[in-house]
């Protein structure tokens, strides 16, 4: 038999036919927001019902309050956000779907959730009205974000039209250094192919630095693949991913879960299979990273300096790094560490999983914020994670804020606002510009590394602050 | 025959939906939305684009969110699209929202800003009238050309699926 990649195995059994390049994909399960909202009014207007009602999911996370939860809803104080939030749970409880609304106790980010409900599992084809969808592939799934009247689409159908993307297999192979986080691994992918680098592809992570890496070491990784310009990314299911879902209240149990991790087993791309692409990073060589203009891929490890637009022999790429320099207020030569920020935030689908918030603690216990510092878990269960495990109080008494789950500073979209001028160090996934609020400067890093730039006011290499403690 | 002419408005590598339909603008009306379209690369882009005016773009054209950008676009009376390579959500979104755009190798060297461009989404030729350059794009495939000439993918929902019994 031809060997296959894990994304081939996947996209066969899910493809219902194939019209000239264009296949119509089944999709298992699929993830609103508050922003489907046109998806919802498109069905209204055809008088349609949701077609599968238990695979469409509803969360409450864009637009949610990321401070006190007290008064539920009626505690949002800005009407044009309350009713984002009041039409998702209205939407999903009038066409049955499952809802974690803003008073769970198991709300938060699309993207944290159903890994940790045990919703997301190898093998699926899983879409969200979100470009970070991406993020489900840690499981050996294949998830995408669509827009609004796709998704309108596959409420009403359970499929999609698509073209079949190309493949790319990007192999981290080696140990990572000190201090190095799956992160910078991704931001180190990007700087490597660049934002543009993946795409018409879907990536998938491969080598040992992988295969050595959590669930939610995997998840940041996948995350960003989007910003590598690549619709998905995936990781091949092993023991660290049914290790992970068993338990978990969605996994399947007894002899059904004995069936279920047979197949998924077999969600790996065989041996000798060919992609599209290979990529080869060695993971040794990766240094705690951040971006210093208004894209992810204007990425450099912290040792480094704000690059110099003269150097650049492309006219259009000096061009840009110009452009970029100018709405980031920085001058070529300096050096990265030198660069004082006026806020922190650490969460976002990228890096709020509870693993993100022990690495941003662990440096937090060094020393106390010299600037705002927020703390917004992914979800509610994170929170109360954080919250036995004794993280609350190490950011608190370092003086960070411990607030509530959502997308928050991430997308600005929910109050959460910093003003013109501002710098933030953040372990969010796009640094363009505005996109923390007009005029904000956004430098994406790990979340130790944020949490290092708290506590010293500046960027800062975190790798210094943990040996000399 | 499906046809866009109009003149070009030229932007470079990785424009994002943020720019084109920024975050901030949600909650308001599409029209008002559209009127912060590339504000913050092109603060005058929205005041002086006119309807029929096209894009040319560069490499990873619509990178970022999944938010319908190409709404923003639509409500300007943007005639079509026409880059080296979009971001696959982007570009279904968009074709599923009924705007048109075309995979382009070296679009962005074969035009200057204001020159009047020439797409044919059936066929991929596209002309630079004002140049004479021609370039063969990537032409639509048929399901996409179905989509856009019924309006969008919700459109095609009703046309086609209904008729066919195989909705529920």
């Amino acid at each position: 038999m031809k060997p296959l990649t894990l994304f081939e195995k996947i996209w066969n059994r899910h493809c219902v036919l194939t019209e000239e390049g264009e296949s119509l994909l089944y999709i298992d399960r699929a993830l609103v927001a508050e922003g489907a909202s046109h998806a919802f009014v498109m069905l209204e207007e055809r008088g349609d019902p949701v077609f599968r009602p238990d695979q469409v999911f509803a969360f409450a996370d864009h637009y949610v309050p990321t401070t006190s939860r007290a008064k539920g809803v009626e505690g949002i104080v800005v009407p044009e956000i309350r009713n984002m939030v009041i039409n998702l749970e209205r939407r999903a409880r009038k066409n049955g779907l499952p809802l974690f609304g803003l008073d769970d106790p198991r709300q938060g980010i699309q993207h944290i959730v159903p890994p940790e409900q045990g919703l997301t599992q190898p093998g699926l084809v899983i879409v969200g009205c979100d470009s970070h969808t991406s993020t489900h592939g840690a499981f050996g799934c294949f998830a995408f974000g669509v827009g609004a009247s796709e998704m309108a689409h596959i409420m009403a159908t359970q499929t999609i039209w698509q073209r079949k993307p190309r493949t790319l297999r990007i192999a981290v192979e080696g140990q990572l250094g000190f201090a190095v986080s799956a992160k910078d691994i991704i931001l180190t992918v990007i700087g490597t192919i660049g934002a543009a680098g993946g795409t018409g592809h879907v990536i998938e992570y491969a080598g040992s630095a992988i295969r050595g890496m959590s669930m939610d070491a995997r998840m940041t990784v996948c995350n960003m693949s989007i910003e590598a310009g690549a619709g998905a990314g995936m990781v091949a299911c092993d023991d660290t991913t049914l290790a992970y879902l068993e338990g978990r209240p969605h996994a399947p149990r007894g002899a059904a879960w004995k069936r279920a991790v047979d197949s998924w087993k077999t969600m790996k791309s065989d041996a000798g299979v060919r992609f599209n692409s290979e990529v080869s990073i060695n993971a040794a060589a990766i240094a705690p990273m951040v971006t210093w203009g208004t894209n992810p891929e204007h990425v450099l490890p912290i040792t480094g300096k704000v690059p110099d637009p003269g150097a650049v022999a492309d006219e259009k790429k000096r061009a840009e790094i110009l452009a970029s320099l100018d709405y980031m207020d920085l001058k070529p030569g300096t050096t990265l560490a030198d660069i004082g920020v006026d806020h922190v935030f650490i969460g976002s689908c990228t890096n709020s999983r509870i693993e993100d918030l022990r690495a941003a603690a662990q440096v937090a216990r060094l020393g106390r914020a010299k600037v705002p510092a927020w703390i917004v878990p992914g979800s509610q269960v994170v929170k109360r994670q954080g919250e036995d495990e004794g993280l609350d109080r190490i950011f608190e008494e370092a003086g960070f804020e411990w607030r509530n789950s959502g997308c928050s500073l991430c997308t600005a979209i929910n109050g959460d606002l910093l003003q013109p001028g501002q710098r933030c160090a953040s372990t969010s996934n796009r640094s363009y510009r505005g996109r923390q609020g007009p005029g904000v400067r956004t430098h994406l890093m790990s979340p130790a590394m944020a949490a290092a730039a708290a506590i010293t006011g500046r960027l800062t290499d975190v790798r210094e602050l943990l040996q000399r403690s | 025959m499906f046809v866009s002419k109009g003149k070009v408005w030229k932007f470079g590598d990785n424009i994002s939906t943020d720019h084109i339909k920024p975050g901030f603008t949600r909650g308001t009306t599409i029209k008002e939305q559209a009127q912060y379209c590339m504000r913050a690369i092109r603060p005058e882009f929205a005041q002086q684009v006119k309807p029929g005016d096209v894009i040319v773009g560069g490499r990873n054209f619509g990178c970022g969110s999944s938010r319908p950008a190409a709404q923003n676009f639509m409500a300007l009376g943007i005639g079509c699209a026409v880059a080296e390579s979009f971001s696959r959500l982007f570009f279904r979104s968009s074709i599923n929202l009924g705007f048109p755009l075309l995979y382009c190798s070296g679009v962005s060297g074969a035009f200057d800003e204001g020159d009047v461009l020439e797409a044919d989404f059936e066929s991929g030729v596209v002309r630079n009238l004002t140049s004479g350059k021609v370039l063969q794009a990537e032409p639509l495939l048929d399901v996409p050309m179905r989509i856009l000439r019924a309006g969008g993918v919700v459109e095609i929902l009703r046309k086609e699926y209904q008729k066919s019994g195989t909705h529920a």
